[in-house]
């Protein structure tokens, strides 16, 4: 059973508590952020429309989308934060809870899964440290999941590098491909 | 209008009603889960299967339209295979082992046992999860019992407009989600409980806040309304709190509310069973321990050779004074060091069930209040009561009396009092709370159009308005229940325009929101009507057919051009025009108000200038275009129109005319000059040095709390030769009384309240008043007859038909025609007449049925910040309590989720005056200092501050400006100057010093 970013983030939303006292919430959409925003409303006839491309906005500046920062959306768009909440567990993209720096992505399914993709995984568990999908290595620089078909079965395995695309990565080119994401 | 057949039966319905609708209109039972009267449809849960004749497949019978000659089986063998598939299957992740053998807790579990489903679970799925509320003081959840058939995430989003709730990760691990983190508190939950009643498993449930007896005999403070035994009995009632007059019901079990359930959201309410957080959770202070269970006298009084007398020896060797008592005078409590934990509660309450101890001892009467009394008897306080008041008429003349009556008590009950005092006495020295209140819309619509009333009825704002204008009420907190319709009908698309000079949550949806400066409304509405008149938008033919002096009203806006208004209010120019036109442009705009334009002192031309820009525009008269004073307590209304009020009987008939003291007089049996032809004194004239008062009765009102510049009320309440209160507890006011008498509280008695649309309803009794506690008309019964005024009444409805013979528009009014239903809206003019939703189609109820139009000049509040007092204070009410907080302080929930006072205070300021959220403050007037918490909040404007009017230790009103209306002599609640300052300890000594010097001046 895959340890998707969604289950994970669930299970960090309820146990670990938010900054809302501690810690003083920094709003996302300011200045040029909220200029961004702003002007991508104009294209739309809802505000609701824009609300994807909010929480990449979001994910872009802090690397994840915080509860604090589904209710900001929310307050933005005219939505109440739990519809955002609804939306943003939906897809498996958005992180909802902090990621590594470089997030790694490793294609499963079937034809990579029979050239070896469980190998590969392991490779990036032990040279990242991570140990476990999903978790976080210990210098905050990498995660690593499964993700479902990377649409190259023909370069098995496909990985996934923040927004980059590596083909036909094998467990011997793991330290390699991680040397260029220090 | 399809004709179909359903299970044989031919059947009727509407164009576009659904099949489920024509099964339940023959009262056929299609079971139903995710379907709930009045949600949007979504039609995901599958139960309502049914066969329809020529088609090869099942259909979702609340999502498809009837259509004609359809033939409908709704129990055929493929349905009931098929619910019975839906239903093992949600059993798969239910917990089925707590389904008791052979029967069911809810609605689920009760189609389990109907469609005879097997309840082991084959699959070792695991139960559903879902956001739970472990530290909720009412509200729970248990989603291992959700099947997310998504009832109360709609019931959130569209009966209450909240969207608390929504589902997340779908898929295989779908729940049901509060907000983004889990705390409804972020999530802007209200605890309305919308959600408890909707839900079909209590998954969501509540957690009764009462003392209860559990099924093994054990009292227990709080329990799980799901596993509550069986009741004894429901009973319908009417909510004790504000002028919408939310109907529910109050379940009884061993002679104890023990929990309100809702009425059913089809049946004819003015809530369509829906309530607030106050309805639904805040009626436990009837239990309270602080209730007054016998009649107290104030120790020093005796009786000697028949008569009583006081001896202040025993008084004064307690060091108390003729009137004083061990405890400290609201104005010292009030300066003090509050105890009480700051904002958030929900962050800080503890957990678990029963740690908080019996609901009952929360925030008890302080034991030290007693200790001027002894307990006294029925016979002894009457007899006391009795020659008291007598005495003082007979040597002080009848104008040395007064009584303010109750708005929270009963028509019947207010009837009777004022009968008592002008009949029985012969002073019209009656007033309520009204005077607080109303008063100044009822001056200026009895001027303009000689009414005292919502021309127009609730549901009309919520479906037919195409603009509704909402001035100085925050009615989402205030009048939660209407606040949701006003939600429902900007969803619905109306344009929601709002003058208010905090940002409300209501002026956070509205269109346009415009924020003035308080007090500065006269200028903001004659602005709007100068745009509106520059534009020739007003309604000519109305005008000239239905009004006089509309010329006074031109001439008055000319000077006010949108520029000019801008300047004065502070609300741009641009925003004053938009508002104009899209309220004069309608077609139907319907107009709300509340205290925000009354409690000034200029109340009275605000309202008036209100009146000419619905007079303009011809927003009156037309379904849809209602005009809404949103009254405040649950009876206001009614204890008005029953006379509460010193220039009028029944029905605002004057005093001043000698034919109708004829006809009063003779119906009481006493002579005609008995009462005075002269309109009495009203509540702000009566507190006062110069009043010839010295005596007073006072049923379920609190004014030493509830009046401006408390210190002097209370002073002058101390000063009395006599004071009697009737009460359900030992409130600040009758802990100065001379005798107390323990009333009934809202669920012991029977009685008829008119709510905010002139609608009349009955609430019955549940249960007996505690203890030697009486019903209040037994009491006023007794007391009228022993001052000798003949009152032969044994029943409430026996006075309502004494109403009904006084009371033009209540004529056809009795308690048989109340009875299980929606009430009526008065005028009722006959036994057969169907009451009246709304008023003025075609005339007004004045002497030549034309409403009269009263131009006004924009005078400034009667005190204005400067240096010394920079800021500019405003007061009202919270969601979660109410008043003085008499009844909501004692209530579990409400108390548990706003503990204590506190301050908004605009987060710049704060930081100008270096003071962060729950920090406390000193704020103080020309007139007192109170001692208080900060809360931040953007909602007030910059140098505003919002003080809320419920709390004892903080009490506002020790800062208020006693500056009368001329009119409607209302004070100014909402605007005066105050200074904001941290507070220190060493800044407490030199107060308290201070404080005494002052003491021992008085």
């Amino acid at each position: 059973m895959s340890h998707g970013p969604s289950a994970a983030g669930g299970a960090a939303i309820s146990t670990t508590p938010h900054g809302h006292q501690s810690e003083p919430y920094v709003p996302v959409f300011t200045g040029e952020t909220k200029a961004r925003l702003d002007a991508l409303m104009e294209r739309y006839p809802t505000r609701m429309a824009t609300l994807l491309p909010a929480l990449w906005m979001v994910q872009e500046a802090r690397g994840w989308v915080s509860p604090e920062a589904m209710a900001e959306v929310a307050g933005l768009l005219g939505l109440t934060a739990a519809y955002v909440k609804g939306v943003v567990t939906f897809y498996t993209m958005y992180h909802q809870h902090p990621v590594g720096t470089h997030f790694i992505q490793v294609c499963t399914t079937t034809p990579c899964h029979v050239c070896g993709a469980e190998d590969v995984v392991k490779a990036f568990l032990q040279h990242t440290g991570c140990g476990e999908l999903g978790v976080t290595s210990a210098d905050g620089k990498y995660t690593v999941i499964e993700v479902e078909c990377l649409g190259a079965c023909g370069f098995a395995t496909p990985v996934m590098v923040n927004s980059d695309f590596i083909e036909s990565v094998t467990p011997e080119k793991v330290p390699d491909v991680l040397k260029r994401y220090g | 209008m399809p004709k179909l057949t359903v299970d044989g039966v031919t059947v009727t319905v509407p164009d576009g009603a659904t099949i489920l609708d024509a099964a339940r209109a023959v009262h056929i039972d299609v079971p139903t889960l995710c379907w709930y009267p009045k949600l949007p449809t979504v039609g995901n849960c599958r139960i309502c299967l049914v066969s329809v004749e020529g088609n090869p497949k099942l259909v979702a019978s609340c999502a498809t339209q009837a259509a004609e000659s359809m033939v409908v089986a709704t129990e055929s063998l493929a349905a009931v295979k098929n619910r019975q598939g839906v239903l093992s299957l949600l059993l798969e992740r239910y917990p089925t082992d707590q389904i008791p053998a052979g029967g069911y807790r809810n609605e689920f579990e009760q189609l389990v046992r109907r469609y005879d489903v097997p309840t082991d679970r084959r699959s070792g799925m695991p139960l559903r999860t879902g956001d739970e509320r472990d530290n909720d003081p009412v509200i729970r959840h248990d989603m291992s019992t959700c099947i997310l058939c998504t009832r109360c995430v709609r019931a959130c989003e569209d009966i209450q407009v909240v969207g608390v709730l929504d589902v997340a990760n779908r898929g295989d691990h779908a729940e049901i989600i509060v907000g983004a983190d889990g705390n409804p508190e972020h999530a802007g939950c209200t605890w309305c409980g919308e959600c408890v009643r909707v839900c079909p498993t209590g998954a969501i449930h509540d957690i009764i806040p009462m003392a209860v007896r559990a099924a093994n005999g054990n009292m227990v403070d709080r329990m799980r309304s799901k596993d509550l035994p069986v009741v004894d009995r429901t009973v319908r009632s009417v909510c004790p709190y504000c002028g919408v007059g939310c109907q529910i019901d109050l379940e009884v079990r061993d002679e104890t509310v023990v929990h309100v359930r809702s009425p059913w959201i089809e049946e004819n309410t003015p809530n369509n069973g829906s309530t607030c957080v106050k309805g639904r959770f805040g009626t436990d202070f009837v239990q309270h321990r602080d209730r007054l269970t016998t009649p107290l006298i104030r120790r020093g009084w005796s009786k000697r050779d028949g008569r009583w007398v006081f001896d202040p020896v025993e008084h004064a060797r307690a060091g108390w004074q003729r009137r004083g008592g061990p405890w400290d005078l609201v104005q010292e409590e009030s300066m003090g060091k509050k105890r009480r934990p700051k904002s958030n509660p929900l962050d800080t309450s503890p957990s678990g069930m029963g740690s908080l101890g019996d609901p009952r001892d929360r925030v008890a009467t302080p034991k030290s209040w007693y200790e001027p009394f002894r307990e006294a008897t029925w016979d002894e306080v009457m007899e006391l009561t009795a020659q008291e008041l007598t005495r003082l008429r007979d040597t002080n003349g009848p104008a040395s009396l007064a009584v303010f009556q109750s708005a929270k008590c009963s028509n019947e009950e207010n009837y009777l009092l004022q009968r008592m005092f002008r009949g029985g006495i012969g002073t019209n020295n009656v007033d309520h709370c009204t005077r607080l209140c109303h008063s100044s819309s009822v001056a200026a619509m009895q001027r303009s159009m000689n009414t005292s009333a919502a021309s127009g009825s609730m549901r009309e704002v919520e479906t037919e308005s195409d603009v509704i204008f909402i001035l100085g009420a925050n009615t989402t907190e205030s009048h939660p229940v209407f606040g949701a319709a006003i939600k429902r009908a900007v969803k619905r698309g109306a344009t929601l325009i709002v003058a208010d000079p905090r940002r409300i949550e209501l002026a956070a949806r509205a269109h346009i929101h415009l924020q003035p400066v308080p007090g500065t409304d006269v200028a903001l509405l004659n602005g709007m009507l100068h745009h509106i008149l520059a534009m020739g938008l007003e309604d000519t033919a109305f005008i000239a057919a239905r009004t006089h002096d509309f010329d006074s009203v031109r001439d008055a806006v000319k000077p006010y051009t949108p520029e000019r208004a801008a300047t004065i209010t502070g609300v741009p120019a641009e925003l004053i025009r938009r508002a104009a036109e899209t309220y004069a442009r309608g077609p139907r705009s319907a107009t709300l108000w509340a205290m925000g334009l009354t409690q000034h002192s200029t109340g009275t031309d605000i309202v008036a200038t209100l009146l000419n820009l619905i007079l303009a525009t011809g927003m009156i008269g037309r379904w849809g275009a209602a005009m809404i004073p949103i009254r405040g307590q649950n009876n206001v209304q009614g204890a008005s129109d029953v006379g509460a009020i010193p220039m009028v009987y029944t029905d605002y008939q004057p005093v001043t005319d000698p034919a109708i003291r004829h006809l009063f007089a003779s119906t009481w049996g006493v002579p005609d000059e008995r009462i005075p032809l002269a309109v009495g004194l009203k509540v702000t004239q009566i507190v006062q040095e110069t009043s010839p008062v010295r005596g007073m009765y006072i049923m379920g009102e609190n004014p030493i709390l509830s009046d401006p510049e408390v210190s002097h009320a209370e002073h002058w309440f101390r000063e009395l030769e006599f004071l009697a209160v009737q009460d359900l507890f030992l409130t600040e006011t009758a802990r100065y009384a001379d005798v107390v008498l323990p009333g009934a509280a809202f669920a012991e008695k029977t009685g008829t309240f008119v709510n905010t649309e002139r609608r009349i309803q009955l609430s019955h009794k549940a249960i007996d008043p505690p203890g030697k506690a009486r019903g209040d008309l037994e009491i006023i019964i007794e007391l009228s007859n022993r001052i000798g005024l003949h009152t032969p009444f044994a029943s409430s409805a026996e006075v309502m038909d004494e109403i009904a013979r006084v009371t033009p528009s209540w004529r056809g009014v009795s308690h048989a025609r109340l009875d299980g239903n929606g009430g009526l809206q008065y005028p009722v003019l006959n036994a057969e007449h169907p009451g009246t939703d709304f008023l003025f189609d075609d005339r007004f109820p004045t002497a030549d049925g034309k409403a009269r139009f009263v131009g006004v000049e924009f005078l400034p509040p009667a005190e204005l910040p400067d240096e010394e007092y920079p800021f500019m204070l405003n007061t009202g009410r919270q969601m979660y309590h109410w008043h003085t907080g008499t009844m909501t302080r004692r209530s579990f929930a409400l108390d548990a989720r706003e503990p204590g006072p506190i301050v908004e205070l605009n987060p710049a300021d704060a930081l100008e005056l270096g003071v962060g959220d729950g920090d406390e403050v000193r704020v103080s007037s020309r007139r007192g200092e109170i001692r208080i918490s900060v809360r931040l909040s953007t909602r007030v404007a910059r140098r505003q501050v919002f003080i809320p009017m419920h709390y004892r230790e903080a009490a506002v009103n020790l800062l208020t400006n006693p500056e009368l209306d001329p009119y409607a002599h209302i004070p100014e609640f909402k605007v005066c100057a105050v200074a904001v300052a941290k507070a220190t300890g060493r800044q407490e000594e030199a107060r308290g010093s201070r404080l005494e010097a002052r003491h021992s001046a008085v």
